[in-house]
């Protein structure tokens, strides 16, 4: 029987005409279909108000919105509890209602921080010879994994630090390949970014500072070596510098940000002595928790082929040397958290493996910008078994959409990194919104409280305001209509300062919630209340 | 007409009845045809052939189409079916996928003539476990193995992985596999309409069979996809030639949908609803109605008494997040874990490398269908499959594995310690799966055992520890033993002459290979 068939015929000129207009406009390309996803991603979160159920997000967006408007506003509300850069970059944006209480002042650097990223992993792969379809495969692994599209639709501080590290260590392999001092200094540059956003990157300070030794002085000598390094950490190490200075200066306490009252050090210490610090002194679990969080980030399947191409990558010989070196400071935030965890600097509770909640398993998100690069090089040269890899990839992202798996959103709605506030901000604004009055409160517990009350950041004393929260503390009655507190509670600040003062005994319990309880000054007393800021501009 | 019987003909036909009346040592059951008040009897649940309900679940609509005419469970049926019942528009339904139960009739109605009715469906098990096995064989020629390799392949598949224990007993797992294996042998053989439209009615056919075929199938599907069209580059341009004939081929899918269509539509008034997402019922209380399993009364009662409140999803229990347990289970476990049940057929892996160098389309269509099983099977919220002996849900993996071994063995065959350590771990692993296979499947999960010992009272094993233990107490479930040897064998007698016989073929087999004896 003859065979019937239908013969499409492509000119090349066309093909090569659409080929080279991808090619030319690759970078664009990307980055207008990573905005788009970042669009609908942010928008679909802040319709479902998951954007902002994570604790800490309100907190970032309180500590910004602090340096512009309230009691005591200034540079000064920065403070010691996070590193700075996300804040400042708050500060264009969030004096504005809107952007503060929609979260998108914060989620506005997640957002471009998620296309910047996702444009570093194709410039990466690009320096690892890696084709277009390994390179868009590695993108879109990235750009679809549910956790990375959540943090970066919040005012969290993950994919900004995701995205300096990932341009830092970008710069670092270029530097490593062309030596040129433009490179080095732009390495130096998004190092020092990232140093300023977490830890995490005062560790790849210190391994890319490592490489930088190695490499020069494999290739030029000690001497060379020194004064690279010192020109690397001129600009890499000023972020640290300048965080030490600024706790000098503020709390005059270099060190108060490790040590000081509101540090994870202190709060690890109290987790420690209650028992739930497992991972301390624990190689073993360290490792085994850190792992977890970072499988169930990524789904797992992609650290497995990411692993594969790491060893592919590491062990190709037609890569130079130099590079594959350095292309291991991708590794530096699964050695930083692992080691964090064992020296008891950081906490992460995988449900099932240490008790039976999440917290901070966010964490384990740090390393997909390098499973995507590895995999995006494994796919690349896997060759005939592309589309194997590249089919299996798409089943598990799949059923990851198909049942919202993400640990992150887990986390942040039912772990120990929510906190559901809503009874006690509910009676703030029944009661608080339409009447004067300052309310006491502790920022340092119940931020989530002041941002999800609706209220203006002045119509709160907090530890931060100078001479209001002085005053305060010590007369209640003549300051605050309202106490929000939690009764009992030493940790909390506002109890330990008021409870022992003669004011306190003017005001009634009104309301009694999981997180806070809120005390209201008795009506007969409210007549010698102060309900105007009366100190001015205070230093 | 003259017929030439050479040497290696009558070699292969004792290989094949000495298969043949393996496989009949071992299959479960009772001698009888039960009626539906019989199967309520310990005799045929807790120390006979339906002691788990997928068993159940498929034999139960089987009984129900042939004996009663119906898609309906009567009241026995139903009890007979719980815990894994479904309840649609006030009728005892069925929940698990139609096709094994249909397949089965022609057995189960021979059987019944000569008085086993439950051995007769459960032979057909079997016999599609044989032609697995010959499926791996052909396979194996077709990548260029010796035919001994071809058959100690399709054997190490037959009885030295947990498909022995699925093959003597009435699971969907060997009519996945022969789908799967019979869709590769198309796909091998020269392009043909016919061998495309087989290709599809396969892959159709395999949604019936069980539902995660679908994804089980896809890397084959991509394949006969890419028979559809050819790509030619010339100098000026890029041709695409559709092959509109072979396009047609499609429709070779409409008879599987139509059948699969129709049952739904008979059981559950909805064509397109899936089994899986029908209500289940738990218990049914005297009176015939749905009831809370928990008789303490602190279960959650609601979902239970009014099962079609429940909000039921056909995905909803592939996660991701549980790859990292779901491969520990197949892969690690001591209560499934390859590594545990079947270590020889791991060296299939290396045999995927050799595969590559001979045929890169199969070991794209292998490394694809092995992905997606452990993948999706990993994703799965239950991946140690309820109680079962070994990961089940690896049967088809461990197909594709064989022809691996089958190649890894003919690539090494001249070394003659890589025979010998093939032959140790083979050894175990048939010691294993043939205790799986004449004893039970009932293995708890490790994660279930504690809750068991507070009702038991007494130490429970998850391992095939528990297999030896039942073994040693409570014999075997073999139906050729229980009906013609218990009175001349102990059932540690029986286990020894059955795994003697297989050992006794391979070392037949290996001998050859070791020897390079030419038959």
């Amino acid at each position: 029987m003859k065979n019937i068939t239908l013969t499409i015929s492509f000119p090349k000129s066309i093909y090569t005409r659409v080929h080279k207009f991808v090619i030319t406009y690759e970078n664009w390309i990307t980055i207008i279909v990573l905005s788009v996803i970042s669009i609908i991603s942010y928008w679909t979160y802040y319709a479902n108000k998951l954007g902002l159920a994570y604790n800490d997000a309100r907190s970032h967006l309180d500590i910004g919105r602090r340096v512009v408007e309230g009691l005591k506003p200034g540079l000064a509300q920065l403070g010691s509890v996070w590193l700075p850069l996300n804040h400042i970059l708050m500060i264009p944006t969030i004096w504005n209602d809107f952007m503060w209480h929609s979260g998108l002042a914060g989620a506005l650097q997640s957002m471009i921080s998620f296309v910047v990223t996702g444009y570093v992993i194709g410039l990466v792969l690009k320096k690892l010879r890696v084709g277009f379809w390994g390179r868009i495969s590695a993108i879109a692994l990235f750009a679809a994994n549910i956790n990375i599209l959540y943090l970066q639709s919040t005012a969290m501080t993950e994919l900004l630090l995701i995205s300096t590290m990932t341009l830092g260590v970008y710069e670092l392999i270029r530097w490593h390949e062309d030596n040129t001092i433009l490179s080095l200094i732009k390495a130096s540059f998004w190092i020092m970014l990232s140093t300023l956003v977490r830890y995490d990157g005062w560790f790849l300070l210190f391994y890319a500072t490592c490489l930088v030794i190695s490499h020069v002085w494999r290739k030029k000598g000690y001497r060379s070596a020194e004064g690279t390094t010192i020109l690397f950490l001129t600009l890499a190490a000023v972020g640290i510098v300048f965080w030490f200075l600024w706790n000098q200066m503020i709390f005059k306490d270099a060190l108060y940000f490790a040590l000081g009252p509101f540090s994870a050090h202190t709060q690890q210490e109290q987790m420690s002595k209650a028992g739930v610090l497992i991972t301390k002194n624990n190689w073993w679990l360290s490792t085994k928790v850190y792992l977890y969080a970072l499988l169930f980030n990524s789904y797992t399947y992609p650290s497995i082929l990411g692993l594969l191409g790491s060893l592919v990558l590491w062990f190709d010989r037609s890569i130079k040397s130099e590079i594959r070196i350095a292309t291991t400071a991708y590794l530096a935030p699964l050695l930083f958290n692992i080691l964090a965890l064992f020296l008891g600097f950081s906490v992460l509770f995988v449900q099932g493996i240490s008790g039976n909640t999440w917290f901070n398993v966010r964490y384990g998100i740090m390393m997909m910008p390098s499973i995507a690069i590895f995999v995006g090089y494994l796919i690349d040269r896997a060759k005939s078994f592309r589309y194997v890899l590249v089919g299996s990839l798409c089943g598990v992202l799949l059923f990851a959409f198909a049942n919202h798996d993400a640990v992150t959103i887990d986390d942040a709605r039912v772990g120990s990194s929510q906190k559901n506030v809503t009874e006690v901000t509910s009676y703030l604004k029944k009661y608080a919104a339409n009447q004067t009055g300052f309310i006491l409160i502790s920022a340092a517990s119940h931020d989530a409280i002041v941002f999800s009350s609706g209220l203006p950041m002045k119509r709160f004393i907090h530890e931060g305001t100078g001479k209001y929260w002085e005053s305060a503390t010590a007369m209640p009655d003549q300051w605050a209509r309202w106490i929000v507190m939690r009764t009992y509670d030493d940790n909390d600040l506002t109890w330990k300062s008021v409870r022992l003062t003669s004011g306190f005994k003017k005001y009634t319990l009104v309301a009694k919630y999981p997180f806070a309880d809120v005390y209201e000054l008795k009506p007969e007393y409210i007549k010698f209340l102060k309900t105007e800021p009366v100190y001015g501009k205070q230093k | 007409m003259k017929i030439r019987i050479n040497k290696i003909t009558i070699y292969s036909i004792i290989i094949g009845l000495i298969l043949i009346v393996i496989l009949g040592l071992s299959i479960r059951g009772n001698i009888g045809n039960p009626n539906s008040t019989d199967l309520l009897s310990s005799k045929w649940q807790l120390y006979g052939p339906f002691e788990l309900s997928p068993e159940r679940g498929r034999f139960a609509l089987l009984y129900s189409i042939v004996e009663d005419k119906s898609f309906y469970y009567s009241i026995p049926i139903a009890r007979f079916v719980v815990p894994d019942l479904g309840l649609k528009n006030g009728h005892y339904v069925s929940l698990f996928a139609p096709a094994i139960s249909f397949l089965l009739i022609p057995g189960y109605l021979i059987g019944k003539i000569l008085g086993a009715s439950q051995v007769g469906a459960t032979a057909v098990i079997s016999l599609f476990a044989l032609v697995n096995m010959y499926l791996i064989y052909r396979i194996s020629l077709r990548l260029g193995c010796t035919r001994i390799i071809g058959v100690i392949a399709g054997l190490t598949f037959l009885f030295a992985t947990p498909a022995f224990t699925y093959a003597v007993t009435i699971y969907q797992h060997h009519v996945s596999t022969l789908l799967i294996l019979l869709a590769v042998t198309i796909l091998l053989e020269k392009t043909s309409l016919i061998s495309l439209f087989l290709v599809w009615f396969l892959c159709a056919m395999s949604i019936p069979v069980d539902y995660p075929n679908l994804f089980l199938m896809l890397p084959i599907g991509v394949m006969a996809l890419k028979r559809f069209y050819n790509i030619t580059d010339t100098k000026t341009a890029f041709k695409i030639t559709l092959h509109i004939r072979r396009l047609a081929t499609v429709s070779a899918v409409i008879i599987p949908l139509l059948f699969f269509l129709w049952f739904n539509y008979q059981s559950y008034g909805n064509a397109l609803q899936l089994s899986g997402t029908v209500s289940t019922v738990k218990a049914i209380d005297n009176a015939g109605k749905p009831t809370n399993p928990d008789n303490t009364g602190s279960g959650i009662g609601e979902r239970y008494t009014n099962p079609e409140s429940q909000d039921k999803s056909a995905i909803r229990y592939f996660k991701p997040r549980n790859i990292i347990n779901g491969l520990y289970i197949h892969l690690i476990s001591p209560d499934r874990g390859m590594i545990r049940y079947t270590p020889v057929i791991l060296l299939g892996i290396g045999g995927l490398y050799y595969i590559t160098r001979r045929n890169k389309q199969v070991a794209q269509i292998s490394i694809g269908v092995i992905l997606a099983d452990i993948l999706l099977y990993s994703m799965w919220g239950d991946p140690w499959g309820g109680w079962a002996f070994g990961s089940r849900y690896m049967i088809p993996a461990y197909a594709i594995l064989s022809i691996g071994l089958a190649v890894l063995l003919d690539s090494w065959k001249k070394s003659k310690l890589f025979i010998l350590l093939f032959f140790i771990p083979l050894v175990y692993s048939i010691c294993v799966n043939s205790l799986g296979a004449l004893t039970t499947s009932s293995n708890p999960p490790k994660v279930e055992v504690l809750a068991i010992e507070k009702i038991s009272g007494h130490e429970e094993k998850y391992t095939y520890a528990r297999n030896i233990q039942y073994l040693l107490t409570s014999g075997t479930k073999s139906f050729a033993y229980q009906t013609w040897f218990s009175h001349n064998f102990s059932p540690i007698q029986y286990y020894w002459i059955v795994t003697s016989l297989i050992i006794i073929v391979f070392i037949n087999l290996l001998t050859i290979i070791f020897f390079q004896i030419t038959i």
